[in-house]
């Protein structure tokens, strides 16, 4: 019998490399966080003082503090925003509401650091637009508004991240059976008591994922607390692990012991979060049938629905996106007037490509983007053929593995990764090929879902009639199985390329001068004070993101089925 | 061909499905020689291991034990290890859901078995025209497969199964997905498709009808076992089993012991509730043996008077007779039992007439009364 055919081989070693890359950082990472000396130096012990000395500082339980507080408030005020957008293009009739669903998906494609850093543009008390415009208009002496506040955190990086509360929640609202509702309405109920009564708590499972899901964002963000955060002195976990390793000599003891309370929590938010949407699966308002929602006719409020939704647009969208252009084509920073007007200038743009690492910058983060996108869809595709359409033993335990990685937080990622290669003998440290397995890493989970996804909605009978033609496993793969797992593919290929595109808080601890990406330059020059540089780069890096999304998806249509 | 040898020899295969406890007996030692060029059908209620046993002899699922030869070549044998991969089987195979690829045009899907042994295209285009004509799809190559029929798309299917010159064409429930009057049309088709080009055909069905009507042979499985294989003429006719007699068309069965027996196939007698009745005695059933006599509805002449000098006459009275068109079907109740019996509808009855059903000795199949394995009892009996 022929056993180590090539099928065998490629299963096995996607298997292991799954194992690898998810395993090994979280080993090294309890591993790092029990010994006594930096990696490398001799001597080292094992021992808990790094424990004792994170857990024994009264500094921490402020950290936890803070980072809870800070999770809650982004996470109540994502679900607001989202949920109301969301319940506006699903259940009313709202006018112009297709438009909201384009449009409030806008800001997933600007990357964190851009948005913060047009937040702080806009609302710093000493150069923010809208305070200097407020206080000049109102002739106030301060300013009404300061984002190096717990607030001004809160709400930077909710109007970030509402997008995804915005698509859960619209699925819930649209697979929810209708006739439920109805049969509340025929019962006698009015339209408010149904809604209290019967819509309400058929929600309930979908609301508290969501809320959860964006807790546990809200609490391994690295942009907003490191731009805001710090020099506002609100210390949170992701940013006390940044500083114990940016700090000289970096403790890389200490940081590991907070990247495993992190992780903890995190962890435990996930298994939660699992839990509940298990759970909602088998509730019976998701079926998977084409409901028609019933809209609510909200008569002359729908105006006042409009303007709500219209300014949650605007303060989501148009305003960052036009304080970065307007600051990528000014000399120097300052509010708009005719003045600046009339100096404004290529020469940021100018400077950014002229800039020494900005070329390397760019082709870095352009190879890590696609190259990672497309190794962590052909992995996820071969693990999801496995998990999906065999009978393997240890299946579940390798889907279980392939999504480890969403419970890690980009830094204590960096962390663990930093363990990793200072002590294996793998000499990537500080090469690029660190940052594209770390990638790999963290972007694994979603493509996990969306290949089993597609995986499942292929009939087994599609594969075996190759098989009886003749074909090999490989060919049934690469001819049958992966053109019909296309459309899955590109969209996952899409948003893994994107947020590749934008990823800081892993790299950040992991780059070299070498393997500088685009979001760690951004960060250098906003570190350095050169913002109309950065808003100059943050430009063409979106740029760069719309063109690849766009042929993405014109590549997909092309090879896959056509729709 | 002259050389009239075994084209598929599958012997004691054995396989189960899940793990551990919830571990089921799907097939238990199944043996079957399939003839060359013959149109052979797997044929059973769902369950009985008739699709298992083909998806063995493509190789996509691995026995766990026995052996399985396509044209002499052994492609599994459980002591010795060896297991041809599906790709390299000498096969060809029409799905349930005919798995046409929704990617691919007519054409692409009817080349691929070609395509990926890197074939020339002038011979591809060449193969792929010839085999469309045969199974009447010409000029449809350029069509995206998603805008077939259903009825296209299986043709589609056999002429991808077929391009390939295989030695054994797989048909797995081929027809099930179509309605009622294209399966008459493509029953047909399958039919002299197979004759013309006398490819080994096995093929998989539940519907009695269909395999009556278009196979060569029958083998009909129960359980996960090979119940009995034969024409379909001497299946329907001469059952041997009892699950053959219930399972394939309706039948009546009475019970009863063998009391004279002249040798196999000649005449004996049983004795029944009913009375002492003459029977043609299936090969191997002994004197005051526990039997059961099979006889078909249409075999029982129905008279309105006692027949005199006749065989085999009981009394009873019409409890049901509902009219067909081409038939009354009757029920007829002979003391506690209820007959079924078809009578010409020149014959009209209506319930309550007392009648004489003369059980034709000829069409009275005995059967052993206690090969009960499987055996549906919804007719007459115990």
């Amino acid at each position: 019998m022929k056993r180590f055919n090539s099928q065998t081989f490629i299963l096995i070693g996607a298997t292991l490399f799954v194992l690898y890359l998810a395993g090994v950082p979280l080993v090294m990472l309890l591993y790092g966080s029990i010994r006594s000396a930096p990696i490398g130096e001799p001597g080292a012990t094992y021992t808990i003082q790094n424990y004792v000395k994170a857990y024994f500082d009264k500094e921490f339980y402020l950290l936890l503090l803070n980072s809870i507080y800070y999770g809650l408030g982004t996470c109540t005020l994502t679900f607001l925003i989202g949920t109301f957008l969301a319940w506006v293009s699903e259940r009313t009739n709202t006018p112009l509401k297709r438009l909201f669903v384009v449009m409030s998906l806008i800001p997933f494609i600007i990357p964190g650091i851009l948005s913060t850093i047009s937040w702080i543009l806009l609302l710093s008390p000493k150069i923010g637009l809208i305070n200097l415009a407020i206080k000049d208009v109102l002739g106030l002496e301060s300013a009404p508004f300061n984002v190096y506040s717990m607030w001004g955190m809160i709400w930077a990086e909710s109007i970030h991240l509402y997008p995804l509360v915005f698509l859960l929640m619209s699925a819930a609202f649209r697979n929810m059976d209708t006739s439920l509702e109805e049969a509340a309405l025929t019962a006698g109920s009015s339209t408010f008591t149904t809604f209290a009564r019967v819509t309400l708590p058929l929600m309930r499972p979908a609301m508290f994922s969501v809320l959860l899901i964006n807790f546990i964002r809200g609490i391994e963000a690295f942009e907003v607390p490191a731009l805001i955060g710090v020099p506002a002195k609100i210390s949170v976990f992701t940013t006390k692990i940044f500083l114990a390793i940016h700090q000289f000599p970096s403790d890389f003891g200490l940081a590991g012991a907070y990247a495993v309370t992190l992780l903890v929590i995190s962890t435990t938010g996930v298994l939660i979060y699992g839990k509940i949407t298990r759970k909602e699966e088998r509730y019976a308002t998701v079926t998977g049938k084409g409901y028609r929602p019933r809209v609510i006719d909200l008569g002359a409020w729908k105006y006042l629905t409009l303007g709500i939704s219209f300014l949650i647009f605007f303060l989501a969208v148009i305003l960052p996106v036009f304080v970065l252009l307007w600051s990528s084509f000014i000399p120097y920073y300052g509010v708009p007037s005719r003045e600046l007007m009339g100096k404004m200038t290529w020469a940021n743009y100018q400077y950014i490509l002229n800039y020494p690492l900005a070329l390397t910058a760019f082709k870095n983060s352009f190879y890590l983007s696609v190259g990672s996108a497309t190794v962590v869809m052909l992995l996820t595709s071969l693990i999801a053929w496995i998990t999906v359409k065999t009978k393997m033993p240890g299946r579940g335990l390798l889907d279980t593995m392939t999504f480890i990685p969403i419970a890690m937080p980009g830094i204590v990622l960096g962390v663990s990764l930093i363990w990793v290669y200072l002590t294996l003998p793998i000499p990537i440290y500080g090469t690029i090929w660190v940052l594209l397995l770390a990638y790999i890493t963290k972007f694994m989970p979603y493509g996990i879902r969306a290949a089993s996804a597609s995986m499942i909605q292929i009939n087994k009978e599609l594969e075996e009639a190759s098989l009886t033609a003749g074909g090999t496993w490989f060919q049934t793969f690469r001819k049958v199985l992966l053109p019909l797992l296309m459309p899955g593919f590109t969209a996952g290929w899409i948003y893994i390329s994107i947020i590749a595109l934008r990823e800081l808080s892993t790299s950040i601890l992991l780059y070299s001068y070498n393997s500088t990406v685009l979001s760690i330059m951004a960060f250098d020059l906003w570190e350095g004070g050169q913002y109309t540089y950065v808003c100059a780069l943050g430009v063409l890096m979106v740029l760069l993101l719309l063109v690849m999304a766009f042929t993405a998806r014109k590549l997909g249509a092309r090879v896959g089925i056509a729709e | 061909m002259a050389d009239k040898r075994d084209m598929v020899q599958i012997e004691s295969l054995e396989k189960y499905f899940g793990e551990d406890k919830e571990r089921v007996h799907v097939l238990k030692g199944v043996t079957l020689n399939i003839p060359e060029g013959s149109l052979y059908t797997f044929l059973g209620p769902s369950g009985c291991g008739k699709t298992t046993t083909l998806r063995c002899v493509a190789g996509l699922e691995r026995p766990d034990g026995g052996k399985i030869s396509i044209g002499g070549q052994t492609v599994f044998a459980f002591g010795e290890r060896v297991y041809v991969p599906t790709n390299k089987r000498p096969i060809g195979m029409v799905f349930q859901s005919y798995a046409i690829w929704p990617h691919m045009t007519v054409a692409e899907n009817v080349a691929y078995p070609l395509t990926i042994q890197r074939r020339s295209k002038d011979e591809i285009r060449r193969r792929v025209g010839d085999v469309l004509k045969v199974v009447g799809l010409d000029g449809l190559e350029d069509r995206p497969a998603p805008k077939l029929s259903g009825g296209q798309q299986q043709r589609v299917a056999f002429a991808r199964a077929l391009i390939n010159e295989p030695k054994v064409m797989l048909l797995d429930e081929p027809l099930s997905n179509l309605d009622a009057r294209l399966r008459v049309q493509m029953r047909s088709e399958i039919k002299s498709l197979q004759r013309r080009t006398s490819i080994t055909t096995i093929f998989v069905t539940h519907d009695q009808a269909e395999a009556l009507a278009i196979s060569d042979q029958i083998a009909v499985m129960h359980g996960g076992k090979l119940i009995e294989v034969g024409a379909p003429h001497q299946l329907y006719a001469r059952p041997t089993r009892r699950f053959t007699a219930t399972f394939l068309g309706l039948t009546n069965l009475i019970e009863g012991k063998v009391v004279e027996l002249d040798g196999d196939s000649k005449p004996g007698k049983i004795q029944t509730k009913k009375g002492l009745l003459s029977f043609i005695p299936a090969p191997g059933l002994k004197k005051d043996q526990a039997a059961v006599i099979s006889i078909r509805p249409e075999n029982i002449p129905l008279h309105k008077e006692k027949p005199q000098g006749l065989e085999n006459v009981l009394e009873g009275t019409v409890k049901e007779a509902i009219f067909m068109g081409d038939a009354y079907q009757c029920k007829v109740a002979v003391g506690d039992d209820l007959l079924s019996v078809h009578t010409h509808p020149f014959n009209a009855v209506s319930p309550g007439d007392k009648v004489y059903l003369q059980l034709d000795p000829a069409s009275c199949n005995g059967l052993p009364a206690d090969d009960t394995e499987g055996v549906d009892e919804t007719m007459l009996g115990n």
